[in-house]
């Protein structure tokens, strides 16, 4: 659902949570990147930061400048001068990630999930697969793979995409972990919701995981020439796909890393169109799997 | 220049309000956990309130210092000593280059604030020099202090002998209870009246698995209002899903069931609601408090806890010095 008038929450003294709706879509997405844009370009008085996500956009303020209800107002009406998301044409990049699935670096993490915290999780991508209909990991691999992601945000810990499923024959969901996980290993892909997330670092989290690559996605060191811009390798509006490889071809992949001779294979030409996605997803039957 | 000859549990270069402005790359402010006696640290040594200074936490450092200078002591209480010297808190003090200061567990409190007349003046990252080491951002080479490290320091202009008046300094609970204000929000309203009531009136215990991400708490189950479970599939099954969204400093995180106050270090984003979020006046309180300790949460409205930070932030000020 698409609310008629985003609706408006606060989080303690400095925070409004801004809500477009409660479904993930892209539409919403480019309404939540718009509005943040729109915030930047305007310079409002008293908005320190924002933070887009999926069908969201969390605000920063300093009361000193700017009451609650005056921000409200100056945000409603900036989302009511945003033009047609049909318009938006952008630039997007294509990032390809060698991904070894069911690999054996989350499964030792889920292992210890298991042995500590709690004894009933079933295996992650054997339960993802159950949720969401596939007859198991092989296929969870393909439909997984079987689509391009959309970096919706970056979030939760440096340089983080959260991202979503262009192809809706690849959609799937799936529950949060309960408790979270105190552990996950680096590089790795899993999701949550429809969310689909690589951890940049090892950190806690509560997605389930059943995938990992061995390319780093943010370096604040700078090592490779992709982070030149920025310590973070994502952008909003970039593109990821997962290529399923063996472990073999990951430590190589690792290796190069390691010895700073990696090539990241991304993707620079190419312009992402709203209005042409739009019309090839009413193309498809949304009910097919790969 | 001052040498570190212990570190302490985790003592860490922070300043204030720290690493602005980076929320939507993923970047945390981190910062001093007690802001209220951080600043007035800084104020006693004459430092603008939110230069970098070291946040002690549990246990205090060992510091040799390569020159003189004039140091401030406040938060919790380390017994700190000076050559064997007992320093006062709350109050400015010269030290004389070659000297040695000693602080021990913490007693009355959780972390000890060290101010230093001209500030840390390590290299600042994105804008600040505040320590977010589990991501080796910040600080001295991005960690916290180890045995070896030499802080270097600005130049002041420190007095010593200067003291903060008895009721300006934050009242630090010993009886390990403390009252943290809440406000309600942003996503209250995915808990029943039943779950909202139990939040407000339970005892919630501090779990020795917190640190400067979040601060999890342990207490009664939560219950739910029918928007948390009659809801679109791709906010996630259980309850405490919603589509990821950012999150406040500060909110209640409720993770399944378990709630995690998202604090200094804490993530920006995630897929699990926030039914309350602690006000930026109140954070001192968590800062000071430690595992084991019971908290009980009081709602105010937003409107109270502005008023709270612009108090605060007229007490973090020379006013407060006598």
């Amino acid at each position: 659902m698409i609310y008629d008038e985003p609706r408006t929450m606060p989080g303690g003294d400095r925070y409004m949570l801004l809500e477009f709706g409660n479904e993930m879509n892209l539409e919403l997405n480019f309404l939540a990147q718009g509005l943040a844009a729109a915030i930047a370009a305007h310079r409002i008085k008293g908005v320190v930061e924002t933070a887009p996500c999926f069908a969201s956009l969390l605000v920063h303020y300093e009361p000193e400048d700017i009451s609650f209800a005056d921000l409200k107002a100056e945000l409603l009406r900036l989302v009511a001068s945003l033009g047609p998301s049909d318009d938006i044409e952008l630039p997007s990049r294509l990032f390809y990630f060698p991904t070894v699935y069911c690999d054996p670096w989350t499964r030792a993490a889920i292992q210890d999930y298991t042995l500590k915290i709690n004894p009933d999780k079933e295996y992650d991508p054997a339960f993802v697969a159950r949720l969401n209909g596939l007859s198991g990991p092989e296929q969870l691999v393909r439909v997984h793979s079987g689509t391009e992601y959309w970096v919706a945000a970056l979030g939760f810990w440096p340089g983080l995409p959260f991202m979503m499923a262009l192809d809706p024959r690849s959609v799937i969901t799936a529950p949060k972990y309960n408790p979270p996980r105190t552990w996950t290993p680096q590089g790795t892909v899993g999701m949550g919701g429809a969310s689909t997330a690589i951890y940049p670092v090892a950190t806690p989290g509560g997605y389930q995981i059943f995938g990992r690559i061995p390319v780093p996605i943010w370096d604040p060191k700078r090592r490779f020439p992709v982070f030149e811009d920025s310590i973070c390798l994502f952008r909003p509006g970039d593109r990821v796909k997962f290529v399923p490889v063996s472990v073999a071809e990951f430590e190589d992949a690792e290796r190069q890393v390691a010895d700073g001779t990696y090539e990241y294979n991304v993707v620079g030409y190419q312009k992402f169109s709203v209005a042409q996605y739009k019309s090839w997803v009413a193309s498809l039957d949304r009910t097919k799997r790969f | 220049m001052i040498e570190v000859l212990k570190p302490g549990l985790e003592t860490s270069v922070q300043d204030f309000p720290g690493r602005i402005g980076f929320w939507n790359q993923g970047f945390p402010p981190s910062g001093p956990m007690d802001s209220w006696s951080f600043r007035l640290a800084n104020v006693l040594v004459g430092n603008e309130p939110g230069a970098a200074g070291l946040e002690a936490q549990y246990i205090g450092p060992t510091l040799k210092f390569q020159r003189d200078a004039v140091i401030a002591l406040t938060g919790a209480d380390m017994g700190a000593k000076l050559d064997g010297m007992p320093v006062p808190l709350w109050r400015s003090v010269a030290v004389a280059a070659g000297q040695v200061l000693v602080l021990g567990p913490a007693r009355g409190g959780t972390r000890c604030y060290i101010a230093i007349a001209g500030g840390i003046a390590t290299e600042p990252w994105l804008g600040s020099r505040s320590t977010f080491h589990q991501a080796g951002v910040g600080g001295i080479e991005g960690s916290a202090l180890k045995v070896g490290h030499v802080i270097p320091v600005g130049t002041g202009h420190g007095v010593a002998g200067r003291e903060v008046k008895e009721n300006a300094r934050p009242p630090i609970r010993t009886d390990k209870r403390w009252d943290i204000e809440v406000c309600a929000g942003p996503n209250d309203d995915w808990i029943d009246a039943a779950g909202q009531a139990r939040f407000l009136s339970a005892d919630w215990k501090l779990s020795a698995k917190s640190n400067r991400t979040g601060f999890r708490l342990e207490g009664p189950e939560w219950t739910f209002a029918e928007k948390a479970t009659n809801k679109p599939p791709e906010h996630g099954s259980l309850p405490s899903n919603i589509i990821d969204h950012g999150y406040p400093l500060g909110a209640i995180n409720l993770a399944g069931q378990t709630p995690i106050i998202l604090v200094n270090d804490g993530p920006s984003m995630g897929g699990f609601i926030n039914p309350y979020t602690v006000p930026s006046a109140a954070f001192w309180k968590l800062g000071q408090s430690k595992p084991g300790d019971i908290y009980n949460f009081k709602q105010i409205s937003v409107d109270e806890a502005q008023a709270m930070v612009r108090a605060m932030k007229a007490i973090c000020t020379e006013a407060s010095i006598v």
